[in-house]
């Protein structure tokens, strides 16, 4: 029995092995062995011996699972057929294939139960053969003439009857990761609004279109523009805040210059006058009818009067009930008082109530620059300059 | 400028406009002045300061509409357009700008909407044109594309649509075409800047964008895509240095692209901030969800990174590849063929792309795609042609490592395989088995020995040792497979183990007699040998021993 399984291996390999004599291609070999396998039991003789003395010499490239099966099936077999199955490689090298591999039509037919056997047994080989191809791979023949005694060479035999498996190793694609992607944005596409006055926009051509990267901020140009217009309005003013202040020092330095500038550019707020003043207010009353009535008639006093400058400043604060206190500790009496006329005369310019009521009046009574407060006003540009 | 905006910004029930007031009127700064420099922020201040004061009208509003479009404050315009249309003597060229402003909203069917109420003017066909993009109506994309004249604004908005499509050197031909006849249509060059970066030759990018930066060297869009070729072409430092010389330049009020900046600068820190910034950015920036793909690929989630390409229909090739790495990643860790399927197709077409099969991606496309299918000489073909630039990279040395393993170039693989440094990678069992492979076929058994020594006892450490057993056994390196068979026969006393041990214990005896290897290792074997009990070990053993004792070789 032993015999007989151990040629019918060889035949089926011989055939199997052919194709791939040269190749390494492990799981292509597998699953055209098992396609192939089958043939068996062949019992031509002349192919059997060929067979036997092939097996060690040639190479054969399917080391796969089969031999798994083979090593179980082995162990139970049992040493003293292995052992016999050993012995023959040891016998010759292998001649040529070719014959074999003509028989291989008929061969094939042979479907036999022993398949797992004889798998098996192939195999094992196979993987003999693979040795023989894989650089540096165990080559038992290096070892045939070895000086050693009997006992030892049969000893030997063990190492070819174990035959090494083929362990397929996974292969795992690390995936490339891409770096990541800035974005750049896209291209002006011209779909853009046009000026609502109809003039030539230049915008995405001459220049992106993009703001400036210095824009005002809102608030501050808002602060501004109230304190330029001296507008109080309705309108709420927006209260600005910082997110995360403390990590904007810059933004925060921005706020402070910005404002420092707004208050800057405005009047002092107020001057610390020595003694009471009358509020603007009340210098903005009317003067009774009957002093208007004379303004009319003899104007007020103009620059031409023959006095100094001194006395002209108190003439004309005298007429728009600004007080002059004598004696204030810097001599600076006047200056004060003119400080409070060119307030009064500031408040007059910009209140829009009263400019309209001036146009208005100019209009309806052909008045001159001299009526309620607007003539003293007129007067007093001349002074100042 | 975000043509590529998916995300509609303003849902139904927006929020209402500022409250008019009435005051007394007066005005000073000519709002001209602002729109002069660009100041759009001031000459909206001024105009609502004057709107508050009474002194508002229509042309106020339209003003403050056009100011808010091109500041970038899309929602703001639209505001005011939405309110324009609704008066009874509406102009209607206020539909068509209303239609752009949804348009750079996202709102595209709105912007349809709106568009078709316009007049038909040039502008409303290059709205269609590009909405008829943003539908993917081939078709209508075409009749409008038939409309576009011989004018300069509707040749830029062709080139616009061009780049959008990726035909970058159709945009480069039409925008040197008009700067040929217009030199001093500067912006022109930040275009044909933005279409080498996206060719990738990020060296001419930088030249023809300093055209630009010379005249106009606040502007954000020029300094962001000069950052972003800094980053291509040096580093995130480099490149955020540009974004903060930006920053620094800009009042805190500049808002225009902010979006834009903190999106790169989340990209130029290597991810840093990711998971703040970028969701709420995603269908705002296309680029967003796949950076929040890349980031989520980096910390190794998997599954964040799948769900949030599942439902993207790849168009660019950073979407392909994007969808294949991960599908890759997926089919990987689950073991799904059918996601690994997905990722070999799509690696397949990037890298056969003729936009791409000469980038580096595209060669990394290829060469992942026949990794897949096991064709391992093709894929040393396309990472010979790009391993120069991941010298260093782990994930590439891995795969680099495997396929030269694959094909038997054992010797370079060991060098590669040692290249790796991530921990992560270098217990990874295909690492471990592959490696420790190699170092058998290069004949340095002891280093795959120490492999499985430093192992914890597992499924795969007993894996390992079986492929060091039979691998060694396999090329004569008997005395390491003797004992990785010895250790497999004390865990599992399958004969098999025993049928190895026994080969290689006498395979070792056979190298000591041939003189290759140490005598000494004969009381290794012998005891190894003595490890199990059966009747033929002693009949070894005294065949051993009596050789021991002519050649005068101590044993126990």
């Amino acid at each position: 029995m032993a015999d007989d399984s151990d040629e019918e291996r060889s035949a089926a390999k011989i055939h199997q092995n052919q194709p791939y004599d040269e190749s390494l291609e492990v799981p292509d070999a597998e699953e055209i062995a098992s396609t192939y396998s089958p043939t068996p039991r062949v019992p031509n003789p002349a192919a059997r011996a060929r067979q036997t003395l092939q097996q060690p010499g040639r190479g054969m490239s399917r080391g796969d699972s089969p031999p798994r099966s083979d090593l179980s099936d082995g162990s139970d077999d049992d040493d003293d057929d292995d052992f016999e199955e050993m012995k023959t490689p040891t016998v010759a090298k292998a001649p040529s294939v070719r014959p074999a591999q003509q028989q291989q039509p008929g061969q094939q037919q042979y479907n036999s139960e022993d398949d797992d056997d004889e798998e098996g047994s192939d195999s094992t080989e196979d993987d003999d053969e693979d040795d023989v191809h894989v650089e540096g791979a165990y080559d038992p023949a290096e070892y045939d003439n070895l000086p050693v005694s009997p006992e030892i060479k049969e000893l030997f035999q063990y190492i070819t009857r174990y035959t090494p498996q083929s362990i397929e190793l996974e292969h795992k694609l690390k995936p490339f990761i891409p770096d990541f992607i800035p974005a750049v944005g896209d291209i002006d596409a011209f779909l853009k609004i046009s000026r609502p006055d109809g003039k030539p926009d230049t915008l995405g051509l001459t220049v992106l279109d993009e703001p400036c990267a210095k824009q005002s901020d809102p608030t501050v140009l808002d602060l501004q523009l109230r304190a330029i217009s001296k507008q109080t309005m309705a309108k709420q003013l927006i209260v600005k805040s910082l997110d995360n202040a403390e990590k904007n020092p810059k933004h925060v330095e921005n706020w402070i210059e910005s404002i420092r500038d707004l208050h800057r550019s405005k009047p002092p707020p107020n001057v610390h006058y020595s003694k009471n003043m009358p509020d603007i207010d009340t210098l903005m009353q009317e003067w009774p009818p009957e002093f208007e009535d004379l303004l009319k008639e003899i104007g007020l006093p103009s620059a031409e009067l023959d006095c100094d400058l001194g006395q002209y400043v108190e003439i004309i604060c005298g007429l728009l009930d600004i007080p002059i206190y004598k004696n204030s500790p810097q001599r600076n009496e006047k200056i004060q008082a003119l400080h409070v006329l060119f307030t009064l005369y500031s408040e007059f310019r910009n209140s829009q109530h009263f400019q309209a009521l001036a146009e208005d009046n100019k209009l309806d009574n052909d008045l001159k620059n001299d009526d309620y407060g607007g003539g003293g006003m007129g007067d007093e540009d001349r002074l100042v300059l | 400028m975000m043509l590529s905006r998916m995300k509609p910004a303003v849902g139904p029930g927006a929020a209402t406009g500022p409250s008019k007031e009435t005051s007394k009127k007066k005005k000073f700064p000519k709002y001209e002045d602002f729109l002069d420099i660009r100041d759009y922020t001031g000459a909206i201040t001024l105009l609502e300061f004057n709107r508050a004061s009474g002194k508002g009208n229509d042309e106020t509003d339209m003003w403050i509409a056009y100011c808010a479009f091109h500041l970038g404050d899309y929602k703001r315009a639209m505001e005011e357009y939405v309110r324009l249309t609704q008066k009874k003597n509406c102009v209607p060229d206020m539909w068509s700008y209303l239609a752009c402003c949804y348009f750079f909203l996202g709102m595209y069917p709105e912007a349809k909407t709106a568009v078709d109420k316009g007049p038909k003017s040039r502008l409303q066909n290059r709205v269609l044109f590009h909405l008829a993009h943003k539908f993917n109506e081939e078709r209508q994309l075409m009749g409008f594309h038939q409309n576009l004249q011989d004018i300069i604004e509707d040749q830029l908005s062709l080139a616009a649509i061009h780049y959008l499509r990726s035909h970058y050197q159709e945009a480069i031909d039409i925008y040197k075409r008009i700067l040929l006849d217009n030199r001093d249509y500067l912006a022109l060059n930040v275009y044909v800047a933005l279409c080498y970066y996206k060719l990738d030759y990020y060296d001419v990018s930088q030249e023809v964008l300093a055209v630009y930066l010379q005249t106009f060297s606040d502007s954000a869009v020029a300094l962001n895509l000069k950052a972003c070729n800094h980053f291509r072409l040096y580093n995130g430092k480099a490149a955020e240095a540009e974004l903060k010389s930006l920053q620094e330049m800009a009042s805190p009020s500049f808002i225009f692209a902010r979006d834009l900046i903190k999106h790169n600068l989340v990209v130029f820190r290597g991810g840093e901030g990711a998971l703040q910034v970028l969701p709420p950015l995603i269908d705002v920036i296309p680029e967003a969800r796949l950076n929040l793909v890349i980031y989520y690929l980096k910390q190794d989630d998997i599954n964040e990174a799948y769900n949030l390409v599942r439902d993207l229909e790849p168009t660019t090739p950073q979407e392909y590849i994007l969808k294949g790495v991960v599908n890759a990643s997926m089919g990987q860790e689950q073991g799904s063929r059918e996601h690994l399927k997905i990722a070999q197709q799509y690696f397949q077409l990037v890298g056969g792309s003729a936009s791409e099969c000469d980038t580096i991606p595209g060669r990394q496309c290829m060469a992942s795609c026949f990794f897949l299918l096991k064709q391992f000489e093709d894929v040393l073909i396309y990472f010979n042609s790009v391993k120069s630039y991941f010298y260093n990279d782990d994930a590439f040395n891995f795969d680099y490592a495997q396929a030269k393993a694959a094909v038997g170039n054992f010797k370079e693989a060991e060098e590669v395989f040692l290249l790796i440094q991530s921990d992560k990678m270098k217990n990874d069992y295909t690492y471990l088995s592959w490696l420790a492979r190699t170092y058998i076929m290069n004949r340095k058994p002891r280093l795959a020995w120490e492999l499985y020594l430093k192992m914890e006892t597992s499924g795969e450490s007993f894996s390992l040792l079986q492929l060091i057993a039979n691998d060694c056994y396999k090329m004569g390196q008997f005395y390491h497979a003797a004992k990785a068979f010895d250790v497999l026969e004390r865990l599992d006393p399958n004969p098999e183990y025993w049928e190895g041990k026994r080969g290689a214990c006498v395979g070792v005896f056979q190298l000591i007699i041939a003189g290759h290897e140490q005598r000494e290792m004969l009381r290794d074997v012998i005891n190894m040998l003595r490890n199990t009990s059966n009747p033929q070990v002693e009949y070894i053993i005294r065949t051993m021993k009596k050789w021991a004792k002519d050649n005068m070789v101590p044993v126990p």
